[in-house]
């Protein structure tokens, strides 16, 4: 009796259920979270999506979901079941982003907020390996996880009403790329050429939850080079 | 072809949504009023999620390069056809050239434009809605050419669609609690129930800032998923309706959620337009 349920059960919607977990995001819950997914997706017929948070999932459903307190108790039992250590890691990819100040527009600002020198952030930066936590906020946006605490600053105050596509930035506890031209609060410390979100693909977003990411610094001619090749639509990453 | 002279305020053309593909960040989309595009579409004998033209605030002016039929429903929004007056809600014979204008929404925000076998603009991750960074224009431009079906659909003269009236003065918006409806104080839960609320001039397809604040103290989360529907509050208070171009997660707590049909009507609603929650349980 009494036995602590693994997470919360929430029904907002005729046909939507959250779930929702009292955990710190960890590698252990995103692997967990990857997992169960997969068991829903394949016992559930009517789980039409699952969308996923750090430590959330919404299930949608194309039909009213009742009977919820055996719903919930069946999930439980799934959950219960899953192995905590992860089965398969995700893939790998190096994502070449250019450092120079023509690009990197607060890289100077923020490196001295951090009081660090712009290169030891940018080595700091390009050491990290990056859980891709969820997907989300815009098309092929990466929530990514593992910023190294001493590169962790606020947003800005005042967001900048343009960052351009490409953009790599550091905002609170994250690091992420801006796949559109956004208004956004993030210091922006570099700048990628590959495209992030292509919705004239069948698969728009080369990344999913679970992968890793490493950026990998290039040069200014490096940049415009490869984004030569972007124009020409022959440029695209590789996991490693 | 339908050639846009001048685009109106806003409009964008609206299908059922991109359902499918939010977790990958793509907002759902669609038309903010589904009920108004499936009146227009049943009139023509279309898909009832064919696309459909939405139009915010003041229409277009539209010239069509060959006959078809169109049927308008949603908002009034004075439409003339050649210059002569249009009604909402029957089927409407179109001839080459013709040229429809709409004027000022009453009765409404949106006005909902079907075209005989649907509008054919492409289909992008299963969806014509259109969306800044998925489909090439993110809403209508002046001089663009929207394409649409060739079929032929004669209306019947005289036929037209009865509807019950809305009463938009006293709206009534049905709710669910949000994840987070229990850990606000009972005073806030009182508010959210019983008081009325009013809609900022901050509203748009993402979401529609309140004018009222809701006092709580309930910190900021890890980011979650959200839809539209999902009512996010700020930490000054600051309430904020998610509708269908809504991103797919945020990180405010989330104190109720809006019914389908809710969705439907607050659609209609815009700046100064007051209404009050509804709560029901799911």
């Amino acid at each position: 009796m009494n036995k602590k349920l693994p997470f919360r059960f929430f029904t907002t919607h005729p046909r939507v259920v959250i779930l929702e977990w009292d955990r710190k995001p960890d590698n252990t819950l995103l692997n967990q979270l990857i997992d169960f997914q997969k068991h829903i997706l394949r016992r559930f017929k009517e789980v039409t999506q699952i969308t996923q948070g750090y430590a959330s999932l919404m299930l949608f459903h194309n039909t009213e979901v009742h009977h919820i307190a055996d719903y919930s108790k069946k999930l439980y039992l799934i959950f219960e079941s899953l192995p905590t250590k992860a089965v398969k890691k995700g893939r790998l990819w190096q994502i070449p982003v250019c450092y120079d100040n023509s690009f990197a527009l607060d890289l100077k600002a923020l490196a001295l907020k951090l009081n660090l020198s712009p290169e030891a952030l940018v080595e700091l930066h390009t050491s990290a390996s990056y859980q891709v936590y969820f997907i989300g906020f815009l098309p092929g946006f990466l929530y990514l996880g593992g910023l190294p605490k001493v590169l962790e600053h606020p947003r800005k105050i005042k967001p900048s009403p343009h960052v351009p596509q490409g953009s790599v930035g550091i905002g609170g506890k994250q690091t992420g790329i801006y796949p559109f031209d956004s208004p956004g609060g993030w210091y922006v410390i570099g700048k990628t050429p590959y495209p992030l979100f292509e919705p004239q693909k069948k698969k728009p977003c080369f990344a999913q939850t679970g992968d890793s990411i490493q950026f990998v610094p290039i040069s200014k001619s490096e940049f415009m080079e490869l984004d030569r090749q972007k124009k020409n639509g022959s440029l695209k990453l590789k996991p490693s | 072809m339908i050639e846009v002279i001048h685009p109106g305020l806003y409009s964008s053309i609206q299908d059922s949504g991109r359902f499918g593909q939010q977790f990958l960040g793509v907002p759902i989309s669609g038309a903010m009023d589904q009920i108004a595009m499936h009146w227009a579409n049943s009139l023509l004998n279309n898909p009832k999620d064919s696309a459909v033209l939405e139009m915010c605030f003041r229409g277009p002016k539209l010239l069509f390069h060959q006959s078809t039929a169109i049927a308008l429903a949603g908002a009034h929004m004075n439409a003339t056809l050649n210059g002569v007056k249009v009604q909402n809600l029957n089927a409407i014979e179109i001839k080459e050239n013709d040229i429809l204008e709409f004027g000022n929404a009453s009765k409404g925000t949106r006005t909902y434009m079907a075209v005989a076998g649907g509008i054919q603009s492409p289909e992008i991750l299963g969806s014509r809605s259109q969306f800044k960074g998925i489909t090439t224009d993110s809403r209508l431009n002046k001089f663009k050419l929207i394409p649409f079906a060739k079929v032929s659909f004669v209306p019947k003269k005289g036929a037209r669609l009865s509807i019950p009236k809305l009463d938009l003065k006293n709206l009534k918006i049905t709710v669910y609690k949000g994840p987070d409806y229990d850990l606000l104080p009972f005073e806030a839960q009182n508010q959210l129930t019983k008081s009325v609320f009013t809609i900022s001039p901050k509203n748009s397809r993402m979401a529609y800032f309140l004018e009222q604040k809701l006092i709580h103290e309930i910190p900021s989360l890890w980011t979650t998923p959200v839809l539209p529907g999902t009512v996010q509050c700020t930490p000054d208070g600051t309430l904020m309706i998610l509708m269908r171009d809504a991103q797919t997660t945020g990180g405010y707590p989330r104190v109720l959620q809006v019914s389908d049909e809710g969705l439907n009507l607050l659609a209609q609603k815009s700046t100064r337009d007051s209404f009050q929650f509804h709560l029901r349980a799911v």
